[in-house]
């Protein structure tokens, strides 16, 4: 079992101009390896709906990864997410499913199936092409970049420890920026930074230069 | 609201209008009384249709493609709309999505030839039990009303034009509206 640390570093460090969707217990951890302009908090928002917000990001942005670090109690809530994805075709987004067996947030209670279920044969079974288990540290560091590239959809479980992360607010109290505002105005943020880069890169094809 | 017509609504008509406002994705899970828009949006080069597993995911999804710069469209059944609650409030209205959403008025004849105003009436536990009663139109517009969500009728081809007016609305506020389509198109 990995901790929270061990997940969310090597990732970090492998992270280059990837769109990173968090949600609840990874909210702010995550911010304390990354404060990019492309991060996004699926915080003060609706539960179990991280994994299809990533998707339209990700059918938005066909030619940049979008990974989405999901939690065992929101996939749960919406499954049928994991048939949908696959439907779309989507090659770019990496759904990756912290499994820790509870809602750690509210404390730690136990998710149903907890210690039962294979997300990742569900992932599998819904047509996932690439499906990925990891239960320690040194597998999941040694493979995260094969997890990383090439097309997906890709599916990663992990098994991660118990923690003890609380509520999440969007306030001047929160250490990461992405926090310290609205969701609606990081979404505007994000949003233009994206629009941006797409109105520069247009710019700089070699149609738009002939033209 | 457009008058009585003898005339079904077009899809052709519909989805003329929702590109030239710029629509580039529909979403949602399919009904019979927008069947006929899905069958043209499925094979139009100029949008992608995303099919979801519940009404929920629709919303999450289209508010993803806006924040990706897309201009994303959701159509739903009323009753996918009540199923929808916290993704629309927690995802679309949070973010403040600019999001047009089509809602198909299922059992609106039904609850009009029984004389009831959604807006009127006593929802009491004995007229939401009642066979002859569709308690997901009852609920429509009081729902909508209750979560903040401004709408208006779509139920004729004249009423095109709202497409751009609804959008131009919901980009002014920032906030989701809806258009209610009273009859099924063709």
């Amino acid at each position: 079992m990995l901790t929270k640390d061990e997940l969310l570093g090597p990732l970090a460090r492998l992270r280059t101009s990837e769109i990173v969707v968090t949600s609840m217990s990874v909210v702010r951890p995550w911010a304390r390896y990354s404060d990019s302009d492309l991060d996004f908090a699926s915080a003060d928002s609706a539960m179990g709906h991280t994994a299809d917000l990533a998707l339209g990001l990700a059918l938005a942005q066909p030619c940049r990864k979008v990974i989405c670090l999901n939690g065992d109690g929101s996939m749960a809530m919406t499954l049928g997410t994991l048939l949908t994805i696959t439907e779309s075709g989507a090659p770019n987004i990496v759904l990756i499913v912290i499994q820790n067996g509870s809602y750690e947030i509210t404390g730690n209670q136990r998710i149903p199936g907890a210690g039962r279920s294979d997300l990742a044969a569900m992932a599998q079974g819904a047509g996932f092409e690439r499906v990925y288990r990891f239960v320690e540290g040194t597998d999941y560091r040694r493979r995260l970049p094969e997890v990383l590239e090439g097309a997906g959809p890709v599916f990663a479980g992990v098994a991660v420890e118990q923690g003890s992360e609380g509520p999440i607010t969007r306030s001047e109290r929160e250490q990461a920026r992405y926090l310290r505002t609205s969701l609606a105005e990081w979404s505007r943020h994000l949003r233009k930074a994206l629009l941006s880069e797409e109105q520069y890169l247009s710019k700089r094809s070699p149609r738009s230069r002939s033209s | 609201m457009s008058g009585p017509t003898d005339r079904e609504p077009r899809a052709s008509v519909l989805l003329g209008a929702l590109l030239d406002a710029g629509a580039t994705h529909l979403t949602g899970l399919p009904d019979g009384m927008w069947a006929p828009l899905l069958a043209l949006a499925e094979e139009h080069p100029r949008i992608t249709y995303v099919p979801v597993t519940r009404e929920g995911e629709a919303f999450a999804l289209a508010s993803g493609l806006w924040l990706g710069g897309r201009a994303p469209v959701v159509c739903v059944q009323n009753c996918g709309l009540l199923e929808s609650g916290d993704s629309l409030r927690g995802v679309a209205v949070r973010m403040g999505v600019p999001l047009l959403i089509l809602v198909t008025y299922r059992g609106l004849s039904t609850i009009r030839a029984a004389g009831f105003d959604p807006l009127e009436t006593d929802l009491t536990p004995r007229l939401l039990t009642r066979p002859d009663v569709d308690s997901g139109a009852l609920l429509t517009e009081p729902t909508l009303r209750a979560w903040g969500i401004p709408y208006r009728f779509y139920g004729s081809d004249a009423d095109a034009p709202l497409v751009a007016e609804a959008w131009a609305q919901a980009e002014r506020d920032a906030h989701p509206m809806a258009l209610l389509i009273t009859q099924a198109l063709s």
